[in-house]
């Protein structure tokens, strides 16, 4: 038996077979180990489930809630929220919807959407990249692409997800995003969306944002590979909507080549209101487009239609194509909305001349006239046309809501800014007035004498 | 393997070693490649077996303790993007049956490269050497540690 083992194995070294008995050990302990599978890892033994049942502590299905009197009654409004609505039956001064450029209810659009209908129907039956491209959509993005003069442009099907989805889209885990701490509720879930690192910065101050940025200059230096794998945004508002002022544009993209950053640009407000031919804040400050990475705006308050739009280079977008959540898996718009999107964007390079003008003027006249109100302060730029008031001594909430109910007694229609529980830094209450361009001067001033009274009324 | 739509895994990078057919797949694939370098003629048996322990070694290194991430994007927001491919295995779960499979293969070739190799010291010193590299990296108490930092982002 043993002249059937060949002489180099009977004189193999010892070292050697010392190591070979060693991983035949190693081998055989894995074996006849316990082994794992992944699905058992999350598996509770019958004890476990007895002690977390008997834990558990239902919660009530309704919860307790204080109602207030906004949520008990409700103002219910018929037929379309234009310049004028009809609110609880009453025709009343629309001062609290965006409606900068009195498209909701234009009769042209109104038309377009009609033929729309008739060509193909109210839905689009599908996402884009499955069956749900109509030419309207590519017209669509091509002129978004054209108005801003960029490379390309992408439509969303709801302006909330146009930003929270092209917000992870780039930004990945172990990703730093500097925020602004004023950006509104779609751009903070879009950042908790991307499960980056965020930083937020003191609203508008550029200081406390080089501060940051130079802390991080110092982790960079201290750890240069890690630094190299990491991405770096700076997320801001061109119009913030909860502020009603714009972003110190230009400083912000000197510092983006000292400090190395992309600029995500949210132009929710500002597209169409902003600058002499309404291209943002981009064309008010003068920026060249190809330095902002990513413009992100909505086509809910100034084209009066719904969905959002991101617009820059090619590459920037067609990432979107495949990576923008909201883009791969939602129905696209509906082709309606779309054609109306392209008939308001029709109406505006035809009327840009005059259009822009003309609400600056509106926007500084109301600004001018409230602060002339006692007791009452504006926030924002005068430029804006989102205004923020508020009561200059002893604001709250229930005061506001007063003023508010005064106004809608007296046919103009106002809303207290209403913010979620969840919001990561909400403003102070206040009162939001919105401008349309078509508001004549007496109804502007019928806005602030409504106010002025409606503070009288209260007591202040 | 839907990537990225909704009900998807999040990351199918590694589900699909699980099947057997995959490991069977792999024993083949391990003795074709021995066999193409013991028929080149200027090869012996001996140099043809510590060829492929060496390369089988070298190449398992990469590709699944220094390749890191997905070859495609994942709906984990980049979660595998620090992940060395063994990391991936299972969810990080140790001591499973694709994990245990993966550590016997470089054993049993390496007990078979020292048998046909004659137990001669220098191939010895090149199998063993190549062989600790891809075990060791295979520790469970080395999950997600990076030795001085090197791969580490």
């Amino acid at each position: 038996m043993l002249d059937l083992i060949p002489d180099y194995v009977k004189n193999a070294p010892f070292y050697h077979l010392a190591v070979e008995a060693f991983l035949l050990v190693w081998i055989l302990w894995l074996i006849f180990r316990k082994s794992y599978s992944p699905a058992e890892k999350n598996k509770l033994s019958e004890k476990d489930k007895k002690e977390l049942l008997e834990e558990w502590t239902p919660e009530p299905l309704v919860p307790d809630y204080e109602f207030k009197d906004s949520v008990i009654n409700p103002r219910v409004v018929e037929g379309p929220v234009a310049k004028y609505a009809i609110v609880n039956g009453v025709k009343s001064l629309n001062a609290a919807s965006f409606n900068f450029l009195n498209m909701v209810g234009n009769e042209k659009i109104n038309e377009k959407a009609i033929k729309s209908i008739e060509k193909y129907g109210v839905g689009s039956c599908g996402p884009r990249g499955f069956y749900g491209t109509i030419d309207v959509h590519l017209e669509l993005e091509q002129r978004l692409a054209k108005f801003f003069s960029v490379e390309e442009g992408i439509i969303y099907s709801y302006g909330f997800s146009t930003i929270a989805s092209a917000i992870p889209a780039y930004s990945k885990r172990g990703d730093i995003i500097f925020a602004d701490e004023g950006v509104h509720f779609a751009i903070q879930k879009g950042i908790v969306a991307s499960r980056s690192d965020v930083r937020y910065f003191k609203h508008n101050d550029i200081e406390d944002l080089e501060r940051l940025l130079k802390e991080q200059e110092e982790a960079d230096k201290k750890n240069p590979k890690k630094a190299k794998a990491t991405r770096r945004f700076l997320v801001i508002e061109g119009l913030y909507m909860n502020h009603g002022d714009l972003c110190p544009l230009p400083k912000m993209v000197d510092l983006k080549y000292k400090y190395k950053y992309r600029i995500f640009l949210d132009e929710t407000v500002s597209f169409a209101t902003i600058g002499k031919t309404g291209r943002g804040v981009t064309e008010y400050y003068n920026v060249p487009r190809e330095k902002i990475d990513l413009i992100s705006g909505s086509m809910e308050l100034s084209l009066g239609s719904v969905g959002g739009f991101c617009v820059g280079s090619s590459f920037v977008v067609q990432h979107q194509v495949l990576s923008g959540q909201g883009y791969c898996f939602s129905a696209s718009l509906p082709p309606l909305l779309a054609a109306s999107a392209i008939e308001a964007l029709n109406i505006i390079e035809a009327q840009q001349g005059e259009m822009f003008p003309d609400l600056e003027k509106k926007c500084k006249l109301l600004h001018q006239k409230l602060k002339s109100v006692n007791n009452l302060t504006v926030s924002g730029i005068d430029i804006s046309p989102v205004k923020h008031v508020r009561l200059s001594f002893d604001n709250t909430l229930e005061k506001l809501e007063k003023i508010v109910d005064y106004a809608q007694a007296n046919s103009v229609s106002l809303t207290v800014a209403r913010y979620l529980k969840e919001e990561k830094f909400s403003p102070k209450p206040s009162i939001r007035i919105s401008v349309n361009y078509d508001l004549s001067d007496s109804e502007i001033d019928l806005i602030v004498n409504v106010i002025e009274q409606g503070i009288k009324s209260i007591g202040c | 393997m839907n990537v990225g739509v909704a009900h998807s895994e999040q990351n199918p990078n590694v589900s699909w070693l699980n099947s057997k057919g995959i490991w069977f797949t792999y024993i083949i694939f391990v003795f074709t490649m021995h066999l193409v370098l013991l028929s080149l003629p200027f090869l012996t048996t001996a140099v043809a077996w510590t060829l492929t322990n060496v390369l089988h070694n070298v190449s398992a290194f990469y590709l699944l303790h220094v390749v890191k991430g997905a070859p495609w994007e994942t709906s984990d927001q980049g979660k595998a993007r620090s992940y060395t491919y063994w990391e991936q295995i299972d969810d990080g779960v140790q001591f499973t049956a694709t994990r245990k499979f993966l550590t016997t293969v470089p054993i049993v070739l390496f007990l078979m490269a020292s048998f046909y190799t004659k137990y001669d010291p220098t191939h010895f010193f090149i199998n063993i050497s190549t062989l600790a590299v891809v075990l060791i990296a295979k520790l469970p108490q080395l999950h997600g540690v990076r030795i001085f930092g090197i791969n580490k982002y």
